[in-house]
């Protein structure tokens, strides 16, 4: 008897060894499998991330043998009393609070006027895709020419008596010239994936409508964006985490020093500068990146937040 | 099953292959190489590249070297762009090269460091240190007098004149700000503005310092100063009161040197680099060349040197010492300035060169002598940044001189900390 309830006892224990094993190598498979990808994710994405969180508490010197002194939370208390950092931060969110409206707006009427079956429809899709292709440093490049003091621009405004301005060099405009060239690239990005959504708005809601009598832009307001919603979110979020980024447009622009007077300053350009110009100030770069990391997930979740409760309604 | 097992394997082996990938480096000067094959020392230098001219001039050098020295190889490597990152970044991963050219205003910051071998012990009597302008050498010393860098050429500012615009308007080529502020008035013309000026702290420092204020004190900004800001309230004057100054960014232009050639600035402070700039882009082009007007009586022009400096962790310092003696030793600058391209920093060589009496450049020697080197200790770049943004805004007219320089020392002083 007791003999025989061993033995199913250990027939029992194999099974669940044997199922132990078979487990550990469909892991060891599966993982080996992944192992090249999770390696990469590791070394060049999460790795890289927290150790500049790591660093953002420490001050930390990198010429001449590296030295990380603790610092604790000094490397945030000082953003709170540096001018340029705030200056950086009232300059991007301004450039958010245009940019991403007017993007998204513009993305919104260019796929709609394209989706409305009009002659060369195709022709004209390509046309406005075409700038989201070049490159956003060639682009920048060209745009300087255009913005030039005698450049095409102003030859043009010129023209037809319209005051012209010193786009490049004036403190009260740069910003905005670089708005105008961003939403000019950006929009079409957004209209292509606007017009894909365009096709799945139901036609027999646009007949039902006609026949009750409302027009074009009635159609528009109360059928394409209300239908539209989900993908206006995710226009947005994106908007919202590519314009807090904007570096490359504004660096070319001022040769990297965010002039002329600070009017150019991203937050991204002062980690730049704070990380590789100025010596000794790579934690407090990467404080402000942090700051700036958390800075966009609130938007970003403010943002669904908003559109949720729309969405109820 | 088997075929199992060999996945495993072959996933592992992929795992070795990134492992070995990423190790590797022992973390001392990596591409420079050590010994080639034949028995040579290779040594690598590193620098920035200004026009092809440079580099044909370097690359006569280097064949000059390598020839009384068959034993050593150079390796020469142009850094393109944004320089200062990316040397800071090799040295930072101890892939630095073994000799590199460096700036005078990034020089105390990095001297500071310790990055950069001292080079007192190798200077003998045949270099002769002493041959070298002493305000040029300055920059690249530390406290204790040691030398980390000697340079290999300078240019000092000088006062660009349109020859046809003064004889037009009748104007002699003015030698002190008074006379300047009225041949400017006089030379403003609807197209052309009297004087170019360049609103930054590199090319305006000697005149903010002409007074009895000094902008840079104890490594801390300190331009805000009554001093300072009288000093320089005449340059934003000419513009916002009398309307014969601009900035090049005002006119469509990249510098005031192209504002020149460009007839929209009939005088402008420019550099010797302007010369052969002028000579190819504007051959036509009438000018002359004279002394910086004296400001508040005081003789002053702004010097702008970059040295060849040595690695602290190169482990051919023999080599490397070799190299950096002979391209700023009386041979090597001789080559390297006979052109023009930079003035040498060598009292011998200008003298044999005979630059004191060429109309165009003789001006820009005599500037040496009482120049201000644009270097002032560890914190420049911070002080002339802010510098820079705040004194755009007063030449633009959109604040007080006094106001903006005032902002501008304060933040440089706090962007700077204790």
């Amino acid at each position: 008897m007791e003999r025989a309830e061993a033995g199913s006892y250990s027939k029992v224990k194999s099974k669940k060894k044997r199922n132990y094993t078979r487990l550990l190598r469909s892991i060891i498979q599966g993982y080996g499998f992944m192992l090249p990808t999770i390696l990469v994710l590791l070394v060049f994405i999460l790795g890289p991330v927290l150790y500049a969180v790591f660093l953002s508490f420490f001050d930390v010197t990198l010429l001449g043998g590296t030295v990380l002194d603790y610092t604790g939370v000094d490397n945030y208390l000082r953003i709170m009393e540096d001018s340029r950092a705030k200056r950086a931060l009232v300059n991007t969110a301004l450039y958010v609070g245009i940019v991403v409206p007017a993007q998204t707006f513009l993305a919104l009427f260019l796929a709609s006027t394209l989706n409305a079956g009009l002659k060369g429809e195709k022709i004209f899709r390509i046309i406005y895709f075409l700038p989201t292709l070049t490159s956003s440093a060639v682009l920048t490049l060209i745009f300087m020419w255009m913005y030039n003091q005698n450049g095409l621009i102003n030859n043009l405004l010129d023209k037809v008596n319209l005051p012209t301005y010193n786009w490049i060099g004036d403190p009260n405009i740069a910003l905005y010239s670089i708005m105008i060239m961003n939403i000019w690239a950006t929009a079409p990005l957004f209209m292509v994936i606007y017009l894909a959504a365009l096709q799945g708005v139901p036609k027999n809601l646009y007949e039902a409508a006609e026949l009750d009598g409302a027009n074009v832009i009635q159609r528009f307001w109360h059928i394409t964006v209300p239908q539209l919603r989900p993908i206006t979110s995710f226009v947005v979020i994106m908007g919202l985490i590519g314009t807090f980024q904007l570096f490359d447009q504004s660096y070319i622009f001022s040769g990297g020093s965010g002039g002329p007077s600070n009017s150019t300053l991203t937050v991204v350009l002062l980690i730049y500068q704070y990380a590789f110009k100025s010596l000794g100030t790579m934690g407090y770069a990467t404080a402000i990146a942090f700051i700036l990391a958390l800075i966009i997930l609130i938007a970003s979740i403010l943002q669904r937040v908003l559109s949720k409760e729309e969405q109820f309604n | 099953m088997k075929t199992k097992s060999w996945m495993i394997l072959s996933s592992l082996l992929t795992l070795l292959l990134i492992a070995a990938g990423c190790s590797g480096n022992d973390g001392t000067s990596g591409d420079g190489g050590s010994e080639t094959e034949d028995g040579k020392t290779e040594i690598s230098l590193a620098g920035w590249s200004s026009s092809p001219e440079e580099e044909k001039l370097l690359k006569q050098q280097l064949e000059d070297f390598e020839e009384e020295n068959p034993d050593i190889t150079v390796k020469h490597e142009v850094i393109a762009d944004q320089y200062m990152d990316v040397l800071k970044t090799r040295l930072v991963g101890g892939e630095g090269p073994d000799v590199f050219y460096l700036d005078a205003v990034e020089a105390p910051a990095l001297i500071e460091t310790g990055v950069l071998e001292p080079l007192n012990s190798y200077v003998d009597e045949d270099f002769d240190a002493g041959d070298f302008e002493e305000n040029l050498i300055d920059p690249f010393k530390d406290e204790e007098g040691e030398v980390y860098g000697f340079p290999k050429g300078y240019s000092t500012l000088g006062l660009f004149y349109n020859k046809e615009m003064l004889d037009e308007a009748g104007v002699d080529v003015p030698t002190n700000w008074e006379e300047l502020e009225e041949a400017a008035k006089e030379l403003t013309t609807e197209d052309t503005v009297g004087l170019g000026i360049s609103p930054e702290m590199a090319r305006n420092q000697f005149i903010g310092e002409s007074g009895e204020g000094d902008m840079v004190v104890d490594g801390k900004a300190a331009f805000g100063s009554e001093e300072v800001v009288n000093a320089l309230q005449p340059i934003v004057d000419l513009r916002n009161e009398h309307e014969a100054a601009a900035a090049p960014s005002e006119m469509g232009a990249e510098s005031t040197g192209e504002m020149f050639g460009q007839g929209r600035a009939a005088m402008v402070m420019e550099g010797n680099w302007n010369v052969p700039y002028l000579n190819e882009t504007f051959p036509d082009m009438e000018y002359g060349v004279s002394e910086i007007p004296t400001f508040n009586d005081s003789q002053g022009t702004m010097a702008f040197t970059v040295s060849y400096v040595m690695n602290q962790a190169s482990e051919k310092k023999e080599a490397s010492w070799k190299l950096i003696s002979y391209l700023t030793g009386q041979e090597g600058m001789k080559t390297w300035t006979e052109t023009g391209l930079e003035l040498p920093a060598r009292a011998s060589v200008a003298e044999e060169l005979g630059y004191e009496d060429d109309e165009i450049r003789g001006p820009l020697v005599a500037g040496a002598e009482y120049a201000t080197a644009w270097s002032d200790g560890p914190n420049l770049p911070t002080i002339y940044n802010n510098f820079d943004n705040e004194f755009l805004s007063a030449f633009l007219g959109e604040k007080s001189l006094e106001e903006a320089l005032e902002t501008g020392e304060d933040v440089a002083n706090s962007e700077i900390g204790e």
